[in-house]
């Protein structure tokens, strides 16, 4: 084989490779893609098919002999296709035949379509074993009997630049409108205030962050006391820790909330923050950190005469930040994600103390029939984790790679 | 041995006290049980039998302590400082409480977000404290400065923070509760208890009790994991036992719940199976349909077994979990595999990759949730009409006339738990592929080396190689998959509606629990049924610890 066949092979497989990963990489983004436009979208234009991504408004013009701004659309014109604004829709149109040649049908205004013989007095003729009414339709100046087969609506498009000049009349529906790209950032500051996302925003952001800061506290001495002070029975709690890690939350969700009711903290935001600052996995995290941590350092901090604390604050915690960042992007995360225990504890009246999940929650029930304002809230609910995750992307994709058992 | 050093009267005095103090504590615990017991009873049992335990062993415990406090042993000294410790932290809570502070929590929500601009300006002041480390100056006194300004900025930013959420306020408020007879209570017993702490642990009262080196890293390793333990045994170890206890009741969340054996097991497993004499034959032929319904029917030619239960949602919530699990696992961890194992290249750009596929683990379900469900819109959807598009150019390509299925994702009950199973495993893919692509990268190269050198084919290395020596972190990627999959609730709380979907095709078990504990208020039920959950996900995780423990015997 000579070197540029193989260079070709190579090109081809890494070809490969990349098609694969940019496939997989567009299933993973487009999602959260598709909430981006979305949220961004008018509602009728999210109901649109086939479904576009860029969000597009109708454009509209200012005619003149017009109050209202009117919508543009494409109209053929004389075998060209030209912008022209609609003045008027649900004209009713009849699509007229004479009984005998039902294929032969004429189209005509049902206003302009008298009956025949008269409005009170209408003649009628029987097809098909039904009497059916006639009209009288004008057929090239003569006057023709018929009947209605079908009836539609068409608008009236006019040429904005010349409204005097002959109309067109088309079907609205199966016509064009023009559109262009506009953005629509209104639905955030919508859904933000009326529909409750700004409290539940603020909430959930308060609860995350105490979250966080407590757990952080709690696994840190925590850790710190298995990894490093010799105590009778550590051993024994420490297994009984490690034990714990694999139980599932929901094991505990009925006796958290009748402990919650009987300390009086239903519906209250303390629910959500207390219970979840004391956790085994942290700990155990935190432990395993310290643990690799050199002993001579606090030997010798030790003989200086430092207290525990003042080595952990000094020494261990400033030498700790990687694995500090990452445990509380894990913990920010779980916090801010959290669903079922927040639908458990906090009532769904209680508006002024949902967070974000159950304001989304609340949002699809009442906001569906617009999806614009919905992902609006999604997208609330999902940019900010995304953002903590792209600046702690280093620390934070890494340290799950590490959480993969070792041997 | 030497003889204990001389004591001078003063600490003896100390030590007297903290004995009488002991025996006081013994006794008001012991009049606390007392009260407790014949007092008319609101409390349920399980309460009283804890309250009692704890006052026990405090009694036990105190008069151990004055005991050994009388003999001069450390062992007092412990004791105490224990006993003293956990009534501090007690009265530190009740004080908490009651002056509001765990309720005020609600009030900061309000004005919160009117304070988080000044949180910004905090934030501002610490980076200004960074900019130093970044722009090392020689200029010692610039630097110095600059550190004094980043600290005013950030305690000015903090300040602002505390008016904007009104904290003066809520400070206020707080020491009004405070000063009622139940604050007063809980910052008297702070005093009391406080006071002791810091008498016992003066070094000369220390060393009248013959302290050693140890006693102090005992001492401290227990403080350093109290808060961390106690909320452990509040919050976690505590209401897992009440767990167990509750699935015996008849608990509902109001009334004093009572025991009810094993009732509530024997409902969920009671079931039934009877043969069918034609396969339409219906159910109510034979079972007794008064306390058995249909869970499902197998039919064989002409005759057919029929599957009946006393809880029929149980079981089907069984069987859509474990069709959730048996699909959502290796749907996401066998793309994680091979994804993996394609990033492991050293290509450029794989860490953007990486970091892409990761994404969707961040997001939150809910959200999440709701993005799909317009994806799945049978008639606006993204989903449908990839679906249209590609069966448009299949038939374009080849002249076929393959017809549009226009898929009813939700609200067809063949399809709705799949459409719960492709969002769960688009969501774990990337996790599991950043698991496994840790796993590659601690196979020693050397390995493939030689199998090079031997001959060996892509192929031959992947089976070879990569797959015996990932068996650790492939366990460890489906079991945590496995035990996430087992759990599912929110996709289908969220995309269904109503959430058992049509036909209860998508009731999963955490459903059915939630629906049976907060819907139906049947939490002794939903109590049993999160055990039955827990025993099947150890028994699926066992499975495949053993596989893994024979498969990696069988390598070595």
């Amino acid at each position: 084989m000579n070197m540029k066949s193989y260079r070709f092979v190579r090109f081809l497989g890494n070809f490969g490779v990349y098609f694969v990963l940019t496939f997989f990489a567009f299933v993973m983004i487009f999602p959260f893609l598709y909430m981006l436009s979305t949220s961004f979208k008018i509602p009728s234009d999210t109901f649109r098919y086939p479904p576009r991504m860029l969000p597009r408004d109708p454009v509209t013009i200012q005619v003149e002999g017009y109050d209202e701004p009117l919508p543009l659309y494409f109209v053929d014109v004389d075998g060209s296709r030209k912008e022209y604004a609609l003045a008027k829709s649900n004209i009713k149109v009849g699509i007229y035949a004479p009984a005998d040649d039902q294929a032969n049908t004429v189209e005509r205004f049902i206003s302009e379509v008298k009956p025949t013989g008269g409005v009170m007095n209408q003649q009628k003729i029987t097809v098909n074993g039904e009497e059916v009414k006639l009209f009288d339709v004008e057929v090239d100046g003569q006057v023709v009997p018929m009947i209605l087969v079908s009836q539609t609506t068409v608008g009236e498009f006019i040429d904005p630049e010349n409204p005097e000049s002959e109309p067109v009349f088309q079907n609205v529906r199966l016509s064009e409108p023009v559109e262009n790209v506009n953005w629509h950032p209104e639905n955030y500051t919508e859904v933000i205030e009326l529909n409750n996302l700004g409290r539940a925003l603020t909430n959930t952001t308060l609860v995350t962050v105490l979250v966080v800061i407590g757990q952080l506290a709690t696994s840190v001495f925590g850790g710190y006391a298995f990894a490093r002070l010799k105590f009778p029975g550590r051993d024994t709690v420490f297994v009984f820790y490690l034990g714990t890690i694999m139980i599932p939350f929901v094991m505990l969700i009925v006796p958290l909330y009748q402990l919650m009711v009987l300390i009086g903290w239903t519906d209250r935001l303390a629910a959500l923050i207390i219970p979840w600052i004391f956790t085994a996995y942290g700990t155990f995290l935190m432990r395993q950190h310290f643990i690799t941590f050199p002993k001579e350092i606090e030997e010798a901090a030790l003989l200086d005469g430092a207290s525990r604390f003042a080595i952990l604050k000094d020494i261990i915690i400033p030498a700790s930040v990687p694995a500090l960042a990452t445990q509380a992007t894990f913990t920010f995360l779980y916090a801010w994600n959290s669903f079922i225990w927040p639908l458990v504890i906090i009532n769904v009246g209680n508006e002024k103390n949902h967070v974000l999940t159950l304001a989304l929650n609340v949002l699809r029930g009442r906001a569906s029939d617009t999806p614009n304002l919905i992902l609006a809230g999604a997208a609330i609910a999902i940019v900010p984790p995304l953002i903590v995750f792209i600046l702690g992307q280093r620390f934070f994709v890494e340290s799950v790679a590490g959480s993969g058992v070792k041997g | 041995m030497t003889t204990p050093s001389r004591i001078d009267a003063q600490t003896n005095l100390v030590l007297r006290i903290h004995m009488v103090w002991r025996v006081l504590f013994a006794f008001v615990a012991a009049v606390a049980i007392l009260m407790l017991w014949t007092g008319a009873g609101e409390t349920p049992l399980w309460q009283k039998i804890l309250i009692a335990l704890g006052a026990v062993i405090g009694i036990g415990a105190s008069a151990y302590g004055a005991f050994q406090i009388s003999k001069r042993n450390h062992a007092g000294r412990m004791a105490s400082l224990a006993l003293d410790y956990l009534g501090f932290v007690a009265c530190f809570v009740f004080a908490l409480n009651a002056g509001e502070f765990f309720i005020g929590i609600d009030a900061l929500g309000e004005t919160f977000g009117k304070g988080v601009p000044y949180l910004g300006i905090t934030a501002l002041g610490y980076f200004l404290g960074m900019l130093e480390e970044y722009f090392p100056t020689k200029n010692k006194s610039a630097e110095s400065s600059l550190k004094t300004v980043s600290r005013w900025v950030m305690l000015g930013g903090f300040l602002l923070f505390l008016w904007q959420v009104d904290a003066l306020n809520g400070i206020i408020y707080f020491i009004g509760k405070l000063a009622q007879p139940g604050g007063l209570i809980a910052v008297a017993g702070l005093a009391i208890f406080g006071l002791s702490l810091w008498s016992m642990s003066r070094p000369n009262v220390a060393q009248a009790l013959n302290v050693k080196t140890g006693h102090e890293q005992i001492i401290n390793g227990w403080l350093f994991l109290s808060p961390n333990l106690l909320g452990f045994l509040i919050f976690f170890a505590g209401p897992l036992l009440l767990s167990f206890y509750f699935s015996f009741t008849d608990s509902d969340a109001i009334r004093a719940p009572n025991w009810v054996g094993f009732e509530n097991y024997a409902k969920i497993l009671n079931i039934k199976f009877a043969t069918l004499d034609s396969p339409d034959q219906l159910a109510r032929d034979v079972v007794d349909i008064k306390v058995y319904d249909e869970v499902g029917r197998f039919t064989f030619g002409n005759t057919g077994i029929l599957f009946a239960a006393a809880d029929k949602f149980f079981w089907l919530a069984l069987r859509n979990t474990l069709t959730f699990v048996l699909f959502a696992v290796p749907l996401s961890v066998i793309p994680a595999l091979v994804l993996s194992n394609i990033l492991n290249s050293k290509l450029p750009g794989m860490k953007f990759y990486r970091a892409v596929y990761f994404m969707p683990s961040i997001a939150a379900v809910v959200g999440i949730s709701l993005v799909w469900q317009w994806l799945y819109n049978a008639t606006i959807g993204y989903i449908n009409y990839f679906i249209t598009l590609g069966i448009e150019f299949w038939n374009n390509l080849f002249t076929a006339a393959v017809v549009d299925p226009k898929i009813q994702w939700v609200s067809d009950e063949n399809t709705a738990l799949f459409a719960i199973i492709i969002i769960a495993a688009w969501q774990t893919m990337g996790f599991n592929t950043v698991l496994f692509l840790a796993g590659l990268q601690n196979i020693p190269g050397e390995l493939y080396e030689a199998a090079t050198v031997d001959g060996a084919g892509v192929w031959d290395k992947f089976w070879g190689i990569t797959i015996p020596m990932l068996a650790p972190t492939t366990f460890y990627v489906v079991s945590t998959t496995t035990i996430q999959a087992m759990q599912v609730f929110e996709q289908v709380f969220i995309l269904m509606n109503p959430p058992e979907g049509p036909n209860n095709s998508t009731i999963t078990l955490v459903l059915y629990l939630y629906r049976s504990g907060f819907q139906n208020f049947q939490q002794g039920y939903a109590s049993a049924i999160a055990w039955i959950l827990f025993i099947v996900i150890f028994g699926l995780t066992l499975i495949q610890f053993q596989r893994q423990r024979r498969s990696s015997i069988y390598e070595s």
